[in-house]
């Protein structure tokens, strides 16, 4: 009874890492990929998270006839409106209402940008005035007349012209939005969530699906949807639909695969535990170091751990019926304590106090490789009848022994070939690097170019450019946003830019605001003014009292803040372009049409208590990336060398070091070879796939060249290899038959990785121990 | 001696009829003018002004949808509705191009005198009630707007003319303001 201690202390240790995994959040962010040192990246990363152009989504409305788009697109937004999920809902009808016009029209002489002094002089109320007349006399009048005695210099329509200003508006047509070629009627609509928190998104796409299905019912019209919230909506969903799918199949295909070999079902769920066990501790360190998993940490973890659901077989297949599991063990021990040590030791190099991601990858592996061990080591042999042995090994004899025959000849030419294509790869150097994260997207060709046709046609600003500005406080960021508006205008004039966008447009800094108000005279001399202004002209006595007043009221009302504008339209466009974070205010401004940004960013105004950064997105986000794989790589060339030295330590010969590790180094060389010759280009997914290569491929080279004389044992060892690699081709070729980039790019380099590491170890493994002795 | 009582409503249909008839007859002498050119003066009586505002300017008109507004006096101004695209030009802003489908509002504006010239009985209706007073030979239509949005600008406009002509046509407002256009052929 002594054998339950053990499965005992296992259940309550999995019991707890399963607590703390439960208990922790998963990020699905980028930071991972940020070095704590960048504070671009930063910056970069807020806006990938929750940047107000990751909160757009784009609606079409095609199909039917136009009268219908057009109807039916009134009808969503109204619905659309009338919740308070989204922060905006624009179709290109009257977009202000009347209520906020009139707020506009309240503070007009702080938010108008012609205020001046001039226009309050005789001369030029004079002109004012006289143009008003002229307005009077266009058949356009009866809608611009009301505001007529408030507003004789024309503030209100100046002030709308500002706003309407910017980026560039849609095509209209029946009152609405449409595509250029009238095919679709367009919205944009802007959630109050986060474009990267996917729950909020989900909802905002039924929401919207639901009120469509209302609006549109009984039309020919479909509603089309993009944007990066529904983008990443779309391709979690893919990624969940097809990873569940391709893993169910894998899992039935190794679960078969196994009970083919060893005919009892006890081995399949005991070869699943280290597995379960490396998985639960990883995942529970990071947790406990981090406080948090990064989604994509977790992904590329169980992709490394792959390496793990060997173990259990190494020892199913070396069991005999004369020894105990613990002799069996005892024996491997040297070789599978060697294994784990290896992908150990090669992932403690990962642990990076600048790269958070990697530290976590790191973590996570040496955790859960620690956990398969002891499950392999202490857990197994007590569950494991210790009357079980695999039921033929020994018949694959004759064949297994022509396999295993050294071949000295076979070995040099793979060397050869081994080193040629490592020449070709060094003489041609083709393009290795993928650094475009959208080149790996799951989201279907056809919905990202819907996405730039419906961005094209709504001029809706591209994620791509925009610029931001940190301040330690809001006036600040707006000023210094003024500055930047007046070299962007400048730079839009030259072509280098379609349009901009910015709080400053809407709500001028308390400074501008300053000095608009200080433009107007006080009451006695606006009166005397008005008075000289209108002699000679129609205008009817005492009409413009309320022009006076509201002259008065605006000298004496302080400034507008963004604080000021809650609840209210112009309060919820500002407050996505300047908003507080931990470090102070940022204030943004999204581009849109950008021809040239290095010219752009090379004359970006600075001044001396805020920062401007231009950030193009695309581009920083594939720099962020390309240094994340940098990052990785020198730390895989410190884990390499730790590889080596404790393989050294292991085996104590420097031939057994390069048995063990010169076929893994050549099955590298040969997967990279046909990933690029299959066109592929390498990413961080071929570069997780390539480690956990490296890992399964040392097992391989450490178990080919055991020093064993007695062949019953290398028949077996064959056994167990043929058993491991089966299994991973199987799981791996059939994620390298999926349609999502990243899958398939797993699938393909860990299937080409595990059988060059097979072929490469059976083959080079012996020759390189005996013939170097 | 009570029938002549009846006589008045025995006639009502007929005199509906009649007047449908007249409408129609003028529509159709409206619809066969290829061609308009003609001086206009327009004098709008405002409620903010102590005198009222004299333009005078040249219309044109090419059937079935073109029509130009020229103001020349007292400041120069150019209107001109050709299909659905709504060109204005101002000294101050400049010239300015309005797709009018995409400006629903100012649709009816245009269609009250170029759909009433054009003759297209249809388009009228689409936007105004109609209301046919006299004979095809002096006859006046009240349009008053159909849409809500509308009618907050304007009250009813009144077409006078005489049989494929317009002689005048008439805006009034909500708030007691109104404009009289009057038209003479070159």
């Amino acid at each position: 009874m002594h054998r339950w201690p053990v499965p005992l202390l296992w259940l309550l240790a999995a019991l707890g890492c399963g607590w703390i995994v439960l208990t922790t959040p998963v990020a699905a962010d980028l930071t991972l990929f940020a070095s704590r040192a960048d504070p671009v990246a930063e910056l970069l990363l807020d806006q990938l998270r929750s940047g107000p152009t990751t909160r757009l989504i784009l609606l079409g409305l095609a199909g039917g006839a136009e009268t219908e788009r057009a109807a039916v697109s009134q009808r969503l937004a109204e619905r659309l409106q009338a919740g308070d999920g989204f922060a905006r809902v624009a179709n290109g009808a009257d977009a202000l209402s009347e209520t906020e016009l009139r707020a506009l029209f309240a503070h007009r002489y702080r938010l108008s940008p012609t205020v001046a002094p001039e226009r309050f002089t005789v001369d030029g109320l004079r002109a004012g005035l006289r143009q008003r007349l002229a307005e009077l006399q266009s058949p356009l009048a009866v809608f611009q007349k009301r505001w007529l005695a408030g507003d004789p210099t024309g503030e209100l329509l100046n002030l709308l012209k500002q706003w309407q200003g910017g980026l560039r508006e849609p095509v209209k047509r029946l009152g609405v939005w449409f595509s250029p070629d009238s095919d679709r009627a367009l919205l944009l609509v802007e959630t109050r969530a986060s474009g990267y928190d996917l729950a909020a998104q989900r909802e905002a796409v039924t929401t919207i699906r639901a009120a469509f299905a209302a609006a549109g019912a009984e039309t020919g019209v479909r509603l089309e949807m993009s944007g990066p919230g529904v983008l990443a909506t779309l391709a979690a969903d893919a990624i969940h639909a097809q990873a569940e799918f391709l893993s169910a199949l894998a899992l039935a295909a190794v679960v078969l695969i196994l009970l083919l070999v060893y005919r009892s079902a006890r081995t399949v769920w005991l070869g699943a535990l280290p597995m379960l066990a490396a998985l639960l501790a990883g995942a529970a360190a990071v947790d406990l170091m981090f406080g948090k998993m990064y989604l994509i940490t977790l992904a590329f973890s169980m992709t490394l751990l792959g390496e793990t659901l060997d173990y259990p077989t190494y020892l199913f297949s070396h069991r005999r019926a004369a020894e105990t599991v613990t002799d069996t063990l005892r024996q491997l021990w040297p070789t599978l304590r060697l294994c784990m040590a290896t992908t150990m030791l090669g992932c403690l190099a990962m642990l990076d106090a600048d790269f958070p991601g990697l530290s976590q990858l790191g973590v996570f592996t040496v955790a859960g490789i620690a956990a398969a061990m002891a499950t392999t080591r202490w857990l197994l042999p007590a569950l494991l009848p210790s009357t079980w042995t695999p039921p033929r090994p020994t018949a694959i004899g004759p064949w297994a022994d022509r396999a295993l025959q050294p071949r000295p000849r076979l070995a040099l030419a793979l060397g050869g070939c081994g080193l040629l294509a490592l020449l070709a790869l060094i003489v041609k150097a083709p393009p290795l690097w993928e650094n475009d994260l959208a080149a790996l997207s799951p989201v279907p060709r056809e919905l990202m170019r819907l996405d730039q046709e419906l961005r094209a046609a709504l001029g809706a600003p591209e994620v791509g450019h925009l610029i931001a500005v940190t301040a330690p406080d809001a006036e600040t960021a707006l000023r210094h946003g003024e500055t930047i508006a007046a070299y962007l205008d400048d730079r839009r004039r030259e072509g280098l830019l379609a349009g901009y966008d910015g709080a400053m447009r809407y709500l001028p800094s308390a400074w501008t605001q300053e000095q608009r108000l200080a433009a107007l005279p006080e009451a006695a001399t606006l009166t005397a003014n008005l008075d000289a202004a209108l002699e000679g002209l129609p205008f009817k006595p005492g009409l413009f009292a309320p022009f006076l007043d509201a002259v008065a009221a605006a000298r004496a009302a302080p400034p507008l803040r963004p604080e000021d504008l809650r609840g209210t339209l112009l309060g919820t466009r500002v407050s996505a372009l300047l908003f507080p974070g931990a470090r102070g205010w940022t204030a943004l401004l999204p581009l849109s049409g950008v021809r040239d940004a290095r010219a752009l960013a090379a004359g970006l105004p600075q001044v001396q208590s805020s920062q401007a950064y231009y950030l193009d997105l695309r581009a920083e986000t594939n720099r962020l990336v390309a240094g994340f794989r940098e990052a990785t790589l020198v730390r895989l060339a410190w884990g390499v060398a730790l590889i080596v030295a404790v393989v050294w330590l292991g085996l104590r010969s420097w031939r057994g070091v390069a048995a063990a590790l010169l076929p893994v180094g050549l099955a590298l060389v040969f997967t990279v070879a046909a990933l690029l010759a299959l066109g592929e280009r390498l990413s961080l997914f071929h570069l997780v796939s390539l480690l956990l290569v490296l890992g399964v491929g040392v097992d391989y080279g450490l178990f080919f060249s055991r020093p064993d004389a007695d062949p019953e044992l290398r028949r077996r060892t064959l056994h167990a290899l043929l058993v491991c690699c089966g299994s991973a081709l199987t799981v791996f070729g059939m994620l390298s038959l999926s349609a999502l980039p990243a899958l398939r790019a797993i699938g393909l380099t860990v299937s080409l990785g595990v059988a060059a590491s097979f072929i490469a170890a059976l083959v080079a493994a012996r020759p390189l121990l005996t013939k170097m002795s | 001696m009570r029938y002549w009582i009846w006589l008045p409503l025995a006639c009502w249909p007929l005199v509906g009829m009649a007047d449908d008839a007249a409408l129609a007859q003028v529509m159709r002498a409206l619809a066969a003018v290829p061609a308009v050119e003609a001086t206009f003066r327009e004098e709008k009586t405002l409620a903010v002004l102590d005198a009222p505002l004299v333009a005078t300017g040249v219309l044109y008109y090419r059937a079935p949808d073109f029509l130009r507004k020229r103001t020349l006096r007292p400041q120069a101004e150019d209107y001109e509705a050709d299909g659905h695209w709504l060109t204005v030009e101002t000294p101050d802003a400049g010239r300015r191009q309005f797709d009018l489908n995409g400006y629903p509002q100012l649709r009816p504006f245009v269609e009250a005198i170029r759909a009433a010239q054009a003759g297209d009985q249809a388009a009228l209706e689409r936007y105004y009630q109609l209301e046919f007073q006299g004979t095809s030979a002096a006859w006046s239509l009240r349009l008053t707007p159909r849409a809500a949005d509308a009618q907050r600008y304007v009250a009813a406009i009144v077409l006078r003319g005489r049989n494929g002509r317009i002689d005048s046509m008439e805006t009034l407002e909500p708030n007691g303001d109104r404009g009289l256009m009057t038209i003479t052929p070159r």
